[in-house]
């Protein structure tokens, strides 16, 4: 099992761009310091409705409502600043902006759990005799012995029988090459969407974590 | 407590038949109809779950004013793609504002 560069084709290029935003680390930076109800703040902020900030402050009066804690609410605040500032971009930007903050802070939670030179963005995993998969994962841990590769997703429906399919085959090719592979899905929606997209799937998903918003701080754990 | 705003029984009734809505909507992507099926009785059960656990009790007017915004803002969706995203946003918006875990 060898890790590998994604081609830097025109795609990618102009996702580059779009990760080196400086927005996507500043939320990334919020996100991974806060808890699941900020994180379902910015969820409903990024999905893109109003960008009025009083809309929002009137629609979560347990973060930001005036008799909050004032730490609560004052990074609530935050929270909904970088959001708005994500909503404010155009609906093909928004998206991949918000592809880029959830891949950000994947990395970023993973790096107080592993060396942060161990963690690479946009790789593909190449086994012997398999034909390589094109599709790149979004975050992968390259270490000896206990590699992890994780593909990012904003909602509960990215979660396809393409996405498992490709986790459970890279997973499989490296027992096969008695390497070890952590796969993972990390989903920024709730458990209970994530528990019904799956339901369905006739795709295996055994050997597949998923991480939905409410777990995303296990990434940061002992591993 | 305002003891004329309306309490959880009837605000909750107005959360559901807008999730209702929004999930008519959403069900234009054929493809996801399954999907939004499973995913509205999902989040309906637990909607119904705090319903059943806290009864009609009365809510502060901010509460009220919360979950009439979100049902203003789910109103508003036109794209179908984007309605399925709020199947799954919108009830976490409804709980967080009742103070209750998504």
């Amino acid at each position: 099992m060898r890790f590998q560069d994604a081609a830097r084709d025109g795609r990618a290029v102009v996702y580059a761009g779009i990760q080196a935003d400086p927005l996507v680390a500043r939320a990334a930076d919020l996100l991974a310091n806060t808890d699941g109800r900020m994180r379902v703040l910015a969820r409903a902020v990024m999905n893109g409705e109003s960008t009025d900030r009083e809309t929002w402050v009137a629609m979560f009066p347990t973060l930001l409502g005036a008799d909050v804690r004032d730490d609560i609410r004052t990074e609530a605040q935050a929270v909904l600043d970088v959001a708005l500032e994500v909503a404010q971009r155009g609906d093909a930007v928004r998206s991949q902006v918000r592809g880029a903050i959830i891949e950000e802070l994947t990395a970023r939670l993973l790096a107080r759990r592993v060396p942060a030179d161990t963690i690479r963005r946009e790789r593909r995993i190449l086994f012997d005799g398999v034909r390589s998969e094109i599709h790149p994962y979004d975050v992968t841990v390259e270490r000896d012995g206990s590699a992890e590769a994780y593909d990012c997703k904003w909602g509960a429906r990215g979660i396809s029988d393409d996405v498992l399919y490709q986790l459970d085959d890279a997973r499989t090719h490296a027992a096969d090459e008695g390497a070890s592979l952590d796969v993972a899905l990390v989903v920024f929606d709730a458990r209970r969407s994530c528990a019904v997209r799956l339901a369905r799937s006739t795709a295996p998903a055994d050997g597949i974590r998923i991480v939905p918003l409410e777990s995303l701080d296990e990434m940061a754990g002992a591993g | 407590m305002d003891p004329t705003a309306d309490g959880l029984e009837v605000v909750l009734e107005r959360v559901v038949a807008a999730y209702g809505r929004l999930a008519e909507l959403g069900e234009e992507i054929d493809d996801e109809w399954t999907y939004i099926q499973d995913l509205t009785a999902a989040w309906i059960t637990r909607i119904d779950e705090v319903g059943a656990a806290r009864g009609d009790q009365p809510l502060a007017p901010e509460t009220v004013t919360a979950l009439d915004g979100a049902i203003a803002q789910i109103d508003l969706i036109t794209d179908p793609h984007r309605a399925i995203d709020w199947l799954s946003t919108f009830p976490q918006v409804t709980l967080i504002a009742l103070g209750e875990a998504p």
